[in-house]
C-alpha cells in the first residue's frame, strides 16, 4: 500500500529525514516511535502534503502512485488521512458543514454521487456512536473552543466517516488521560480492517498497549534505527532511548 | 452636486430652506479632512447627477417576488427611487399604536409628533443637508409607549436608474417610545447597471427601555455610490443592535453617530464589509458617552480581494463625567490579495477616569495551516478558502436574527467569494 524508500526531507536548509525505508501492506498498523526531534511529526507531513518541506531525495508511493506531487487534497481523495497533533479550530466553520463539504469533495473525486441531506445524517449519527459522541458537537465550530479529548476524538471521528485506506495518527494520545486514550483507542480499533493500513506517530509506548501495532520503527536523528514487532515498543519502554541511541551509535 | 436638490416640493418643511441655506456654507469635504482622509469624493463628483425620477410603475409584482427573501415574514415598506410605494408594500396588521408608513404623508399630516422630531437627530453634514434639501420620501416608524412588533419592518430600497446618472435620497425616521421594541431590516438594492446614488440619511430615537434590532444590507449595483448617515439617540436602558453587512456599490461610505441621552443604555454595532476589485467601503462610527454607566460594542470585519479597498474609522468619545462607561471596538481584516487596502483608524478618548474600554485591529490573511487542515480532508483549495473566508464572516452573519436572512446573506456572500476566487492565490 505505502512505499517509502530514501526519503528525505528538509526544513529550510536542515535536514530533517536522512533516508527512510519502510513499506506498510495492507490491513497492517506501523508504529513509529522516536525521541523529540526525531522526525516523527516531520514523517506525518511530508506524507499528507503539508507546505514547508522540501523532499531532497527518495520516494513515497501510495497503491502505485507517486505521493510526493500530489496536492493535500489529492491525497486524502486518494485515501490518506491525517489525524493531527494539534487538531486546528475554525471558528465560524459549521462542523456538519465541514464534514460533508469533506466526505463529498472524496466521493466526488472517485465518480460517486453526493450524498442529500438525508443519508448524510444517517451516516453521521452512526458514526457519532462510535466515538461515543454527542449530536451537539454536529452544530458547533470545527474544533473550536473544544478540549483536548473532543479534538482527538474528533479527528478519529472524522476517520471513521471519510474511511481512509490509511491513516496516519500523529501522536493522538498526547494530551490525554487514560479515560480518552481509551475512547480514543476503541475508536480506532473499531477501525481496523484488511484493508485499511495505520501508521502509528508516538513518543510513548502506552498508546500501543490500546492500539496493538504489528511493527514498531523506531526512529532517531531522521533515520529508522530500529524495526521490529510489538515487543520492540515494551523493550524500548523498559530500557528508554538513550539505550537505543547507544545502540545506535554502537552499530 | 447641485444635481442632488431637487427643487420646490418640500416648502411645507421648515428644515428644508434651512438645509438648503446650510448648503452654501458647507464645504465639500477634501482629503484633507480627517475623516475623508482616505476616501476621495472625486469619483462621485465626476458625475452629473440629476434627482431621481419617479419609476414606481417600473416594477411590478412579480419584480418583486424575484427580490422578496423566501419565507421572511415581514412588515414590507418598498421605496423606489427614494419614493414610497403603496402598492409593493405590505404593512399587515400593526398593534395599536403603531404606526408605520410614508414619512412624507406624516409629515404632511398634522401629527406633532412627527414634526417635532424630524430633523432633531441628524448630524450635521453636506450629505445630511443635501438629504434634508432634496428630500425625496422614506419611512416613518413610531411606536408609542410598550408597543411589540413580532416581526421585523422590511424596507426595500429599490433603484431604477435613467439614461443620466440618478440620485435618490431617502430618509427615515424611527421612534420607539419607552419599553417599545422593534427590529427593522433595510435592504438597498437595484436591478440594473445605471450609475445611481442613494443619499439615505436615518434617524432613530429610542426611548427608556426601548430595544431596536437594525439590520442593514447594502447590496447596491456595483455602479452604485452609497452613502447612509445614520444618527442614534438611546434614552435611559434602552438597547439597539446593528448589524451592517456592506456587500454592494462601487463607492460606499457609512456613518453612524450614537448618543446616549440616558444611564444603562447599550449600544452594539456590528458589521461585515466585502470589498473586492473597484470597491470602496467606507465606515465611520462616532460613538459618545456622555452619561455614565453605558455600554458601547463595535465589532467590524471585513473581506479583501482583488484591488479592493476599505475604511475603518471608529471613535469612542467619553465624557468627563461618564464614569462606568464600558466601551470594546474590534476591526478585523481578511486579506485575500496583495493589490486589496485597508486603512484602520481606532481612535478612544476618555476624559473619566472609571472605565473600560479597550480596542484592537487585526490586518492578516487566510492562515496556512486552516487550509491546510481543510485540505488534509480532501476539499480543494478554492473551496478551502471559501469555507475560510465564510467562518469568519459568520461571527457577523450570525448576528442577523432570522434565520432566513442569515442564509441569504450567507450565499451572497459566499457567491462573491466565488466570482473573485479567480484573483485569489
Amino acid at each position: 500500500m505505502l512505499v517509502v524508500n530514501g526519503l528525505r526531507a528538509n526544513v529550510g536548509e536542515k535536514e530533517i529525514l536522512k533516508g527512510l525505508n519502510f513499506t506498510v501492506a495492507a490491513g497492517e498498523i506501523h508504529a513509529i516511535m522516536g525521541p523529540n526531534g526525531s522526525g516523527k511529526s516531520t514523517l506525518a507531513h511530508v506524507l499528507s502534503g503539508r507546505e514547508g518541506y522540501t523532499v531532497t531525495a527518495g520516494t513515497a508511493t501510495f497503491n502505485g502512485q507517486n505521493l510526493l506531487t500530489l496536492e493535500p487534497e489529492q491525497r486524502a481523495q486518494l485515501g490518506l488521512f491525517l489525524a493531527f497533533q494539534y487538531p486546528v479550530e475554525l471558528p465560524g466553520v459549521n462542523n456538519t458543514y465541514f464534514l460533508k463539504a469533506a466526505l463529498n469533495s472524496i466521493r466526488k473525486s472517485r465518480g460517486e454521487a453526493e450524498l442529500d441531506a438525508v443519508s448524510f445524517l444517517r451516516l453521521i449519527k452512526e458514526k457519532l456512536k462510535i466515538l461515543h459522541l454527542d449530536d451537539s458537537l454536529l452544530k458547533r465550530a470545527v474544533n473550536a473552543g473544544f478540549s483536548g479529548g473532543e479534538k482527538k476524538r474528533n479527528e478519529i471521528f472524522q476517520m471513521a466517516l471519510l474511511e481512509p485506506k490509511l491513516a496516519i495518527l500523529d501522536e493522538t494520545d498526547s494530551g490525554l488521560d487514560i479515560d480518552a486514550l481509551r475512547v480514543v483507542a476503541d475508536g480506532v480499533n473499531a477501525l481496523r480492517s484488511s484493508e485499511r493500513s495505520m501508521i502509528v506517530v508516538t513518543h510513548y509506548q502506552r498508546l500501543l498497549d490500546y492500539i496493538q501495532p504489528d511493527y514498531v520503527h523506531v526512529l532517531a536523528k531522521g533515520q529508522i534505527i530500529r524495526s521490529g514487532g510489538k515487543e520492540l515498543a515494551l523493550e524500548l519502554e523498559e530500557k528508554g532511548y538513550g539505550w537505543i541511541d547507544a545502540e545506535g551509535q554502537a552499530a | 452636486m447641485t444635481g442632488m436638490i431637487s427643487n420646490g416640493f418640500s416648502h411645507w418643511l421648515t428644515a428644508a430652506p434651512d438645509a438648503h441655506k446650510q448648503l452654501f456654507e458647507l464645504e465639500l469635504p477634501t482629503t484633507k479632512a480627517e475623516a475623508w482622509r482616505y476616501t476621495s469624493l472625486k469619483s462621485l463628483l465626476e458625475q452629473n447627477f440629476t434627482p431621481a425620477e419617479d419609476a414606481a410603475n417600473a416594477i411590478q409584482s412579480d419584480d418583486l417576488n424575484k427580490i422578496l427573501i423566501p419565507d421572511l415574514m415581514s412588515h414590507r415598506v418598498v421605496l423606489i427611487n427614494g419614493r414610497y410605494v403603496p402598492e409593493l408594500s405590505a404593512l399587515g396588521d400593526l398593534p395599536t399604536g403603531a404606526q408605520i408608513g410614508s414619512l412624507r404623508a406624516a409629515l404632511a399630516s398634522h401629527s406633532e409628533m412627527v414634526r417635532s422630531q424630524f430633523n432633531q437627530y441628524a448630524f450635521n453634514s453636506l450629505f445630511t443637508a443635501l438629504n434634508t434639501a432634496g428630500l425625496n420620501d422614506g419611512v416613518a416608524v413610531l411606536l408609542n409607549r410598550a408597543v411589540v412588533l413580532k416581526n421585523p419592518i422590511e424596507l426595500i430600497h429599490i433603484s431604477i436608474g435613467a439614461n443620466q446618472p440618478q440620485v435618490a435620497q431617502p430618509r427615515h425616521l424611527i421612534v420607539l417610545g419607552d419599553g417599545a421594541r422593534a427590529t427593522l431590516i433595510e435592504r438597498y438594492l437595484s436591478l440594473d447597471a445605471a450609475i445611481y446614488c442613494t443619499n439615505a440619511v436615518i434617524e432613530i430615537a429610542l426611548g427608556r427601555d426601548a430595544v431596536f434590532r437594525h439590520e442593514r444590507l447594502q447590496m447596491e449595483s456595483e455602479n452604485a455610490f452609497h452613502l447612509t448617515g445614520l444618527s442614534l439617540k438611546q434614552n435611559a436602558n434602552s438597547h439597539y443592535l446593528g448589524v451592517n453587512i456592506g456587500l454592494g456599490a462601487r463607492w460606499s461610505r457609512t456613518e453612524l453617530v450614537t448618543n446616549f441621552a440616558g444611564e444603562h443604555a447599550e449600544c452594539d454595532l456590528q458589521g461585515l464589509y466585502l470589498a473586492g476589485d473597484g470597491q470602496l467601503m467606507d465606515y465611520h462610527l462616532d460613538v459618545t458617552h456622555a452619561v455614565p454607566n453605558c455600554t458601547s460594542r463595535e465589532n467590524f470585519r471585513g473581506i479583501l480581494c482583488g484591488k479592493g479597498r476599505a475604511v475603518f474609522d471608529g471613535r469612542v468619545l467619553v465624557a468627563k463625567n461618564a464614569q462606568k462607561s464600558d466601551a470594546a471596538m474590534s476591526n478585523n481584516n481578511l486579506m485575500l490579495s496583495e493589490g486589496a487596502e485597508v486603512d484602520t483608524k481606532p481612535q478612544l478618548e476618555i476624559n473619566a477616569d472609571d472605565v473600560k474600554c479597550s480596542h484592537g485591529t487585526t490586518v492578516g490573511q487566510i492562515e496556512p495551516e486552516k487550509l491546510f487542515y481543510l485540505r488534509s480532508r480532501g476539499i480543494s483549495a478554492p473551496l478551502a478558502r471559501r469555507m475560510l473566508c465564510l467562518g469568519f464572516a459568520g461571527e457577523i452573519i450570525h448576528m442577523l436574527h432570522e434565520e432566513v436572512l442569515r442564509d441569504y446573506v450567507a450565499e451572497h456572500v459566499g457567491q462573491r467569494l466565488e466570482f473573485s476566487a479567480t484573483g485569489l492565490s
